[in-house]
């Protein structure tokens, strides 16, 4: 793994989906108004003949999706993710998940990471794809995930959710780094620990910037990537949850039905008695701003990790101060 | 034009259609029969009168009510066997009272209205892809044309119809949903005018003429500019023995009506 602060790289995605289509004839690739904010604008130009504008019609297509699949093809969906999980839930539950086809629903702007309000912030874009059956849920961290995630995807024959944030993304992981659809991983830390830090997508720079200032305090600590969200891999969080004192989820999402509603569950399941917290978006609608305002106000950066974990603890010390990352121009904000 | 003998025998084929729905809603006692009963001449022409090519052409039934006219016309052509239409409905029965993806026969049905054309279309874009001579056939119905999903995909094909392989569209316009007659419950039309601004060529015929549906069907152009053919019906199917105020979108057969119903179709085949 590399250092905070990360490196970043744009169009990951775009170059990946282009990359695998040349070597792929099958894949064909739909947007909706939305070009060169879902990288797709190179995929167009080099293969005009496997881009299809829908237009503002996120309905319509969802269903050409589902007929292009049945036909054989694989479907690349591209829009923001508000817009490709809300707008057009009742077709994705008929003319994808339901039968099973082989789309990929590519959402992009997760969570709090548009400025554009709430009717731009997909808070509840894994909530809503998570309670359909048939549909993965893909949530990578950084660029190098991206890029893998884009071919395993492909691979797998059925529907996915592939949530990817729009712009700059960070590059967290090394070229060696290994994406594996069934797996969780654990970044750092295992075994016994007191702190059990689960996280995915754009909280994994938090969470590991949170189990290094923990670690500086004296407090052990896991950390486990969770890129695949459903089907989840409730043996590697089981195991590290068991081990540890306190288990903390974040997610850049509502608390209420994604990761940690997910984790809360298999440890449920398992009859764990480890206290859990969930950082995340506490059920409310948040507004327009930045991404470090947004993150700062709705309680998604690494000091929030860190008071869940004080909290949960319930050391008698100072709750440590996260250490501000100087980023050096072009590089990824630490928030 | 059609022989006479081609003519007589869609006629009857429709009333084939609209006897097997019949029988296969009085089992229950109730269900989807007046979809059948509205649509019973459009399926016997696209399935008996030489449109559908098997194994090549694709067809969609949007609305996934009309199964029913589906599975009468199926067996009719013998794509179902006879006996599995008695078990219509049951439980666990492979033949569901609205279309699933268990369904036989269709190539996509929608039990959720107003989505089949937007499937159809990725058919045809796939078809135009892989350059293969295969028409896609989408059945819709009057009330979906409430859903706006319609004209998203009525907007699309008509600008990307170049990008697609032959799309052609049979709009089954009855005048029936559930609350009602439609044009009680919001105005569709003028739903020749409508598809016409949109971009598609329009035919618009009495939907229980057999030689209009087909000469209709037949004028569909050797390119791939999009179609609509809108058949105008009744949601009884002129039947005289159903009584003029019954709830034509779900139909109660009870005893006698069920017994008045198939002797009446069953004179008409004799």
């Amino acid at each position: 793994m590399r250092e905070a602060p990360y490196e970043v790289t744009l169009k990951a995605y775009g170059q990946a989906l282009l990359e695998l289509a040349r070597r792929r004839p099958e894949i064909v690739c739909l947007g909706a108004d939305l070009t060169r904010q879902t990288e797709t604008d190179i995929f167009r130009d080099a293969m005009p003949q496997r881009f299809f504008n829908i237009g503002m019609a996120e309905a319509n297509m969802i269903g050409i999706a589902g007929g292009l699949a049945r036909a054989g093809h694989v479907v690349f969906v591209n829009t923001f993710g508000v817009f490709c999980t809300r707008r057009c839930f009742d077709q994705i539950v008929m003319a994808i998940a339901y039968p099973a086809l082989n789309v990929k629903i590519v959402g992009f702007m997760p969570g709090l990471s548009s400025p554009g309000g709430p009717s731009h912030q997909a808070i509840e874009d894994v909530a809503l794809m998570r309670a359909l059956p048939n549909m993965m849920i893909v949530d990578p961290a950084d660029a190098v995930e991206i890029t893998q995630a884009v071919g395993a995807v492909a691979d797998y024959p059925g529907p996915v959710y592939l949530r990817l944030k729009r712009g700059e993304t960070p590059i967290i992981f090394e070229e060696d780094h290994r994406l594996d659809l069934k797996k969780a991983q654990v970044l750092s830390g295992g075994g016994r620990c007191d702190v059990c830090i689960i996280a995915a997508g754009m909280m994994i720079p938090a969470a590991l910037a949170a189990a290094r200032t923990l670690e500086n305090n004296g407090v052990t600590v896991t950390v486990v990537n969770v890129p695949v969200i459903k089907p989840l891999d409730a043996a590697t969080i089981v195991a590290s949850a068991a081990c540890s004192h306190i288990v903390i989820t974040a997610e850049n999402h509502t608390i209420i039905g994604g990761l940690g509603s997910s984790v809360a569950e298999v440890m449920a399941e398992a009859g764990l008695a480890v206290p859990l917290r969930r950082v995340g978006v506490a059920d409310v609608f948040a507004e327009s701003g930045s991404r470090e305002f947004l993150f700062n106000r709705y309680g998604l950066r690494t000091q929030n990790i860190l008071d869940a974990a004080w909290r949960g603890l319930a050391l008698n010390r100072p709750v440590p101060v996260a250490p501000v990352v100087k980023s050096a121009p072009g590089a990824y904000d630490l928030v | 034009m059609l022989e006479q003998q081609v003519i007589y025998d869609l006629r009857r084929m429709a009333t084939r259609v609209r006897l097997n729905a019949t029988r296969m809603v009085a089992i229950e006692g109730f269900g989807y029969l007046g979809q059948a009963l509205s649509s019973a001449e459009i399926f016997a022409v696209l399935f008996g009168g030489g449109f559908i090519r098997r194994g090549r052409d694709r067809f969609i039934l949007s609305p996934g009510h009309y199964v029913t006219g589906l599975y009468a016309v199926a067996a009719a052509v013998g794509l179902l066997a006879p006996e599995q239409l008695e078990a219509y409905g049951k439980d666990g029965a492979l033949l569901e009272a609205i279309g699933t993806e268990r369904t036989p026969v269709v190539d996509l049905v929608c039990g959720s209205l107003g989505q089949g054309l937007s499937g159809a279309i990725g058919y045809a874009i796939a078809t135009h892809l892989a350059g293969e001579d295969r028409d896609t056939y989408a059945f819709l119905s009057d009330g979906e044309m409430e859903e706006g999903q319609v004209w998203e995909a009525a907007m699309f094909a008509a600008h990307n119809s170049s990008r697609m392989g032959r799309l052609i569209v049979v709009i089954d316009a009855n005048n029936s949903q559930v609350d009602g007659s439609v044009d009680s419950v919001t105005t569709v039309e003028p739903l020749a005018e409508k598809w016409r601004s949109f971009g598609w060529r329009v035919a618009e015929v009495n939907g229980h003429n057999v030689l209009a549906l087909s000469d209709a069907f037949a004028s569909r152009s050797p390119s791939s500019e999009p179609f609509v053919v809108i058949a105008r019906t009744e949601i009884l199917g002129r039947m005289q023995s159903i009584p003029q105020r019954a709830d034509g979108h779900f139909i109660k057969l009870d005893a006698s009506l069920k017994r008045a119903l198939i002797t009446e179709l069953e004179a008409a085949l004799a």
